[in-house]
């Protein structure tokens, strides 16, 4: 048999081939109005909870529903319905959501009779991991990486990718600061050195301090990002 | 993990080149990739093997380098630093954020596709 050998170079990148159905959403969801917002944390860093005080604060002021991302388990989406429309989207153990996740929990959203109207805000609640959601475009116009004060000011350093890739830094558990060893100071010029345009917010849930101030950064950054005022 | 979906990304990839070369089979693939990648070489190897093409896989690491938006001023960065060493201002990346399918290699077979070996594609 005979044979013969030509390479062909191409120069693509894979993951952007991969994430291109994120690019989709991200354009169809801004036309929309909606700012589709992505959080990213650790387990138990206090993305649910975040979320549950979010909905408290804009309730009435904005439409806006969640997409909780999970291995096994609907417990988050039980703590967030009270509030405000949520799909529960189970990974069955797969470490992060994708875009054709994100997709389908959108499809169940429009059958949920508690939420109307076009959204203002959609929050993706990622799986609680720092590495392979940082590679999955779902999307977001907004990557927000959220750090406790219970987990340690060294997270920037050792997980680059994700801090490179988010537009805001929230550190969480605030109120904890007197107890834990855990610079507020450090880990935000830690994170600065990877993503100098990163925005950097403190929140304690708990004491409901700092939630005005993301609330706000999220109108702030709906207005920038789709060039749309907000509704009066 | 999630090399799995990008070897299977890449698979897709290379199986549009060779929908556009009939007749032949990949023999190598060549891709590059960085420390800002978030892929992990050992492991994106491994499932790539798993995928049962029967094609080499060969990795090629690049170094990461970024440029000023402000001065221009480019440079291979040795740790995860974007702040410009010149300047302080932000620096974006031109190289080493992802990973890239380079070339791939094809052997032109006289025989039906479905005969060879490295096609389970």
């Amino acid at each position: 048999m005979s044979s013969s050998l030509k390479t062909i170079t191409v120069r693509r990148d894979v993951a952007k081939q991969m994430n291109a159905s994120g690019e989709a959403l991200r354009h169809q969801l801004g036309e929309q109005g909606t700012l589709v917002v992505n959080l990213v944390s650790s387990p138990g860093a206090g993305k649910t909870s975040l979320l549950e005080a979010t909905a408290k604060q804009i309730a009435g002021q904005a439409n806006m529903a969640v997409l909780v991302g999970d291995l096994e388990t609907d417990r988050d989406a039980q703590r967030l319905a009270p509030f405000v429309p949520t799909i529960q989207l189970t990974t069955g153990g797969a470490c992060h959501l994708d875009a054709n996740l994100v997709q389908r929990g959108l499809e169940a959203l429009a059958f949920d009779t508690s939420a109307e109207g076009p959204l203002d805000f959609l929050f993706i609640e990622n799986v609680g991991n720092l590495v392979c959601p940082a590679s999955h475009d779902l999307g977001e116009h907004l990557r927000v990486v959220l750090v406790s004060t219970t987990e340690g000011d060294d997270k920037p350093g050792k997980y680059p990718k994700m801090f490179r890739s988010s537009q805001v830094m929230i550190v969480t558990k605030t109120d904890l600061l007197p107890y834990v060893p855990f610079s507020v100071e450090s880990v935000t010029s830690d994170a600065l050195k990877i993503q100098p345009d990163l925005r950097v917010l403190t929140v304690s849930t708990l004491k409901s301090e700092g939630i005005d101030r993301w609330c706000d950064l999220l109108w702030q950054q709906r207005k920038e990002r789709l060039c749309i005022d907000r509704r009066t | 993990m999630h090399e799995e979906s990008l070897a299977r990304a890449l698979l897709r990839q290379v199986r549009m080149i060779l929908d556009e070369n009939p007749g032949t089979i990949a023999e190598e693939v060549s891709v590059e990739l960085g420390p800002l990648s978030g892929v992990e070489p050992l492991l994106l190897e491994q499932a790539w093997e798993r995928c049962g093409t029967g094609a080499a896989l060969s990795i090629v690491e690049v170094p990461l380098v970024a440029e000023c938006s402000t001065c221009n001023l480019q440079i291979e960065l040795q740790e995860f630093d974007f702040r410009c060493p010149r300047c302080h201002a932000g620096m974006r990346v031109v190289r080493g954020e992802s990973l890239e399918l380079v070339s791939v290699t094809l052997r032109s077979v006289e025989h039906s596709p479905e005969s060879a070996p490295c096609l389970p594609l």
